[in-house]
This record gives structure tokens, C-alpha cells and sequence, in this order.
């Protein structure tokens, strides 16, 4: 019997007051699933995500989340100077389980810990948060949504900024959690990544497919996701995406 | 009479504003003050507050002249004009506006209090105590306020500060089960007001600041563990108050402003040496590496 999938979507219109940012949105995460969220600035992606979370209800169509979703957010610079350790960020994800009136204890201290032991930073536990490079902030927030006991991460965007060494090693931790039993849902621009995981998912505004990359990534998708016109770079250094066509009168 | 050495001419010096008893007052009121001062002065620096504070404190102005005015307890109308400041700024808040809003209901707080004071009441010569506090004035009920204002904080820092902690780390997280973090943001500015509202006798509805942000930004910069920033934060209000209410004494400077020139004192120091300090530390390893 196949597993019951982790998020499902139908039909699904997500946006603020009533005005929809993203409409047609149908998928499905199943456990261990690694989708890459694919789409231009401003396509969606990130209200897609807020959707998700629960932070935005949908404006039509069903959204079927079954388990905990953790976010993954972006480092703001804000909280490269706030006074906590990658342990207290950790442990954060524990809050949620917790009465309103209790802070994290030896227990939920203890399974931070373990989570960042899991996420490849055991050694760094009491280092502050604002001191890790942005690979290992990426981890420690991941450890975070290991230590909320949610069952799908939510990434956005999260190896801009980051170094090779780090991306990599930031891919194949993602690579684990999937093998685990996670689904991941991964915002970002990287097309070569993109292929690499299970799916694809492509919005703008409208959800444009989705499906396996090596099935669903033609020009023409990709024509439509970043509405603008893909040509092929000469000396075979790739592709580049043209913007969409001035009017010329 | 003993001999009179200079270590003795020393303690006198520092001791002796302190055995007038309306001196031991301002001191009981200010060491009070430093609990809810400096606790909250961390919270208030985390999550962006500190405008917000200085603002609080200030509009409660109008909330002053009104009691004044009409014979009522002025910590009351104080903490009337606290909240609605507090209430009509959260809405402000939440859209992202913050900073221009609390400026907007500043200005109008303000120029009501002028308003009321020059032209309704005719306050004169008590606006001056209303703005910049007078520590030598305290009595026990101000002291009732400061301690209520104390065990408020730790409270509330005790049981819910773990959420102000994490919603000023990721605003964007969200628990859709737990209880809104709206709810928790709203006891921080309440009490915010309310400490501000206490501490108006020490330092009056301008100095506000110099209690509850000075303090705890001197203090970050020696720390890295919130724990530390509080205790640390804590112990400096006392100190910077005493030294505070120290040199009032000693120069018939109001209080008030005596502890807010010390605390900025205090900051610039520590400031000057966190620069200053690890520039000699590399200028000592290239010395080392040459040698």
C-alpha cells in the first residue's frame, strides 16, 4: 500500500485579501520526496510556501497538509546579532510541542543536541548563531524543524550566498532527511540542482507543470515559468533566459 | 571624631549624600527600578524597541497633566495615557509602519500635554517635575509601583520570554496550534508601559530611555548569552542609578538627567574600549610575529 502523501493540493489559489498570488496549484508531496520549487521573482513561490505553513488560508480550491511543515528561512541580518547559540535555535522547534508557559528543558535541550548531531554540527552546539558561516545556519534551522518533529522542510532558496563545499554538503543533508522519510519542498533557481531530485514543481502566478525534471523541464515550460525566452549561449557555455520582449514602436 | 585619613575623607565623600533619608529613598526606588529596567531593557533592544520606549514614556505626558490637573493619582493617569499609546501603536505594528506611527501618536500625545498644561490647567512650575522625574521626591507608594512593575517583569520574562525570544529571531515562524504570538508581543508592550509608568518618578516621562535602553546596549557589547546580557543589564541600571543620584546630589543636577549623563558616560566608555581593545590586541600579535 503506498504511503499516504505528506501535502496535497488541488485546485488550490493562495494570496493577500482575497486578490490571488498563485492559482491552479495541484501536487502532491509524498515521504521522501525532494521537489524543487522552481519560478521567477515574484511568481509565487514564497506564497505558496506561507500557504503551507498554514500562515495564508487558500482563497479556493483544497490544500490537504497531513503532517508538521518547518520552515527554513533565509538568515536576516537581524539575527546574525541576536544573542543566542546554534543549541538555543535548535531547541526553538521544541517551543511548539510545549505548554505556552514552559521554556525548552534538559529534555528538549538534549534533543537539539541530537538533531544537530544529526545535521553534521554536534561539535558546534554552543557556537552563536551569528558566527556560523551561512552552510551551517542553513543546518542549524534545518535542525530546528528536526527537533519540531516535522515530517516536511520547507526551503527558501537556501543555497544562495553559500559556497560550493557548503551547497554540497547542504545537498546531500537533504539528501538524508528525504531517505529518512521527509519530504522536501526546495524553492530556488539552480535548473542543474532542479534536476537532480525527484520532481519539479513550476509557478508563475498560474502553476505551469509539474513532475519528474527529466519529463516535465522542455524549453517551453521553462519558456513559461520565467516568461521570457530561453536561448542557447554560444561556445556551449549553457543557456540563459531572455527577458521577455520589449514592444518596440 | 577619628582621624581624618584620606581613605576616610574618600568614604565620606561617596557615602555621605546617602544618609539623608529622602537620598536612601531615591536609592531604594532606583535599585527596585533596575529589575524591570534592565530585564526589560534586553527585550526591548531584541525586538527593535527602543523608540517605542523612549515614546511610551513620553506620552504619558498628557496622562500627567490631566491627574495633576484634576487631583487624581498621576501613576494612574500616567499608565491611562501608557496604554492607549501602546494600543494605538500595535495596529501600526502589525502593518510595518512602526516607527512613523509611533511618531505620529508621540507628537500628538505631546502637544495635547502642552496644550493641556499651558492652556487648561495653567500646571507651570510642576511641568519640569513631570518631564524629568525627581528621584528625591519618591514615596512609598512609588516604590509599591517600581516593586510591582519588578515581579511583574520576572514573571513574565520567566514564563513567556522563550517566545519573545523566538518571535524577535524569526518573526516568520508560525505555530497555527500554539497561541498567536500577537498575544505575547502585547504583554511585552504592556509591560513596557507599565515599567515606564513606574520609573516616571526617577527620571520622568523625557529621561525614559536612559533606564531601560542605555543600560542594556552598554551591556550587549560585553556579552553573547542572553542570560548573561540580562544579569548584566540589571546590575548597571543599579549602578548607573546610584552614581546617578550620587552626582545629583552633589551638583543640584536633577536626577534624572545625572543618570542618563552617566549611563551615556557609561556606553561611550565601554563603547571606546570594544573598539579600541582588539585594534591593540592586533597591534600586540604583530609585534609578536615581528619579535
Amino acid at each position: 500500500m503506498p504511503a499516504e502523501p505528506l501535502i496535497q493540493a488541488d485546485g488550490l489559489a493562495v494570496g493577500y485579501d482575497r486578490e490571488p498570488v498563485i492559482s491552479g496549484v495541484a501536487f502532491s508531496l509524498e515521504p521522501g520526496e525532494r521537489m524543487a520549487l522552481l519560478g521567477p521573482n515574484g511568481g509565487g513561490k514564497t506564497t505558496l510556501l506561507r500557504a503551507l505553513l498554514g500562515e495564508l488560508r487558500p482563497l479556493a480550491g483544497e490544500l490537504r497538509v497531513g503532517s508538521r511543515c518547518a520552515s527554513v528561512p533565509q538568515t536576516e541580518r537581524s539575527q546574525l546579532d541576536f544573542p543566542v547559540s546554534a543549541l538555543d535555535v535548535a531547541a526553538m522547534g521544541a517551543l511548539s510541542a510545549l505548554p505556552w508557559w514552559r521554556r525548552p528543558g534538559r529534555h528538549e535541550r538534549e534533543r537539539a543536541r541530537e538533531a544537530l548531531g544529526r545535521v553534521g554540527l554536534g561539535e558546534l552546539a554552543g557556537e552563536t548563531f551569528g558566527r556560523l558561516s551561512g552552510g551551517q545556519r542553513q543546518r542549524v534551522l534545518i535542525a530546528r524543524g528536526l527537533v519540531q518533529d516535522a515530517r516536511v522542510l520547507l526551503l527558501d532558496e537556501p543555497f544562495s550566498g553559500l559556497d560550493r563545499p557548503s551547497a554540497e554538503g547542504l545537498e546531500a543533508l537533504l539528501e538524508t532527511v528525504a531517505a529518512e522519510g521527509c519530504g522536501v519542498m526546495i524553492a530556488t533557481h539552480d535548473l542543474e540542482q532542479a534536476r537532480r531530485w525527484d520532481s519539479v514543481l513550476c509557478l508563475n502566478r498560474n502553476q505551469i507543470a509539474v513532475g519528474p525534471a527529466e519529463q516535465v523541464l522542455d524549453l517551453e515550460v521553462l519558456e513559461a515559468t520565467y516568461g521570457g525566452a530561453i536561448v542557447e549561449l554560444p561556445g556551449g557555455a549553457g543557456r540563459a533566459i531572455l527577458p521577455p520582449h520589449h514592444h518596440h514602436h | 571624631m577619628g582621624p581624618t585619613t584620606p581613605a576616610r575623607i574618600w568614604t565620606n565623600l561617596l557615602l555621605e549624600p546617602f544618609q539623608l533619608p529622602f537620598v536612601q529613598r531615591g536609592l531604594i526606588e532606583v535599585l527596585i527600578l533596575a529589575v524591570p529596567a534592565g530585564l526589560l531593557g534586553t527585550w526591548i533592544v531584541l525586538r527593535g524597541l527602543a523608540f517605542f520606549s523612549h515614546a511610551v514614556g513620553t506620552a504619558t505626558f498628557p496622562g500627567l497633566v490631566l491627574a495633576d490637573g484634576l487631583g487624581f493619582a498621576a501613576p494612574l493617569g500616567a499608565f491611562a495615557a501608557a496604554v492607549l499609546f501602546a494600543a494605538g501603536t500595535s495596529a501600526g505594528r502589525r502593518r510595518g509602519g512602526q516607527d512613523a506611527v509611533v511618531a505620529l501618536v508621540l507628537v500628538g500625545c505631546l502637544a495635547t500635554g502642552v496644550i493641556l498644561a499651558s492652556d487648561v490647567f495653567g500646571s507651570g512650575a510642576e511641568i519640569e517635575t513631570l518631564l524629568f522625574g525627581s528621584l528625591l521626591l519618591v514615596d512609598g507608594g512609588d516604590q509599591a509601583l517600581a516593586a510591582a512593575a519588578a515581579v511583574a517583569t520576572l514573571l513574565a520574562s520567566a514564563l513567556i520570554g522563550q517566545h519573545w525570544l523566538r518571535a524577535g529571531f524569526d518573526p516568520t515562524f508560525s505555530d497555527p496550534a500554539g497561541p498567536s504570538p500577537r498575544i505575547f508581543d502585547a504583554v511585552l508592550l504592556g509591560l513596557v508601559a507599565l515599567s515606564a509608568v513606574a520609573a516616571l518618578s526617577a527620571v520622568g516621562a523625557l529621561l525614559v530611555a536612559a533606564l531601560f535602553v542605555l543600560p542594556a546596549i552598554t551591556a550587549r557589547l560585553l556579552t553573547e548569552r542572553l542570560l548573561s546580557w540580562q544579569l548584566l543589564s540589571v546590575a548597571l541600571v543599579a549602578l548607573e542609578g546610584t552614581a546617578g543620584l550620587w552626582l545629583s546630589v552633589k551638583t543640584d543636577a536633577p536626577p534624572g538627567a545625572a543618570i542618563a549623563c552617566v549611563a551615556g558616560a557609561a556606553f561611550a566608555v565601554v563603547g571606546a574600549v570594544r573598539i579600541w581593545a582588539p585594534r591593540r590586541a592586533t597591534i600586540a600579535a604583530g609585534v609578536t610575529d615581528a619579535g
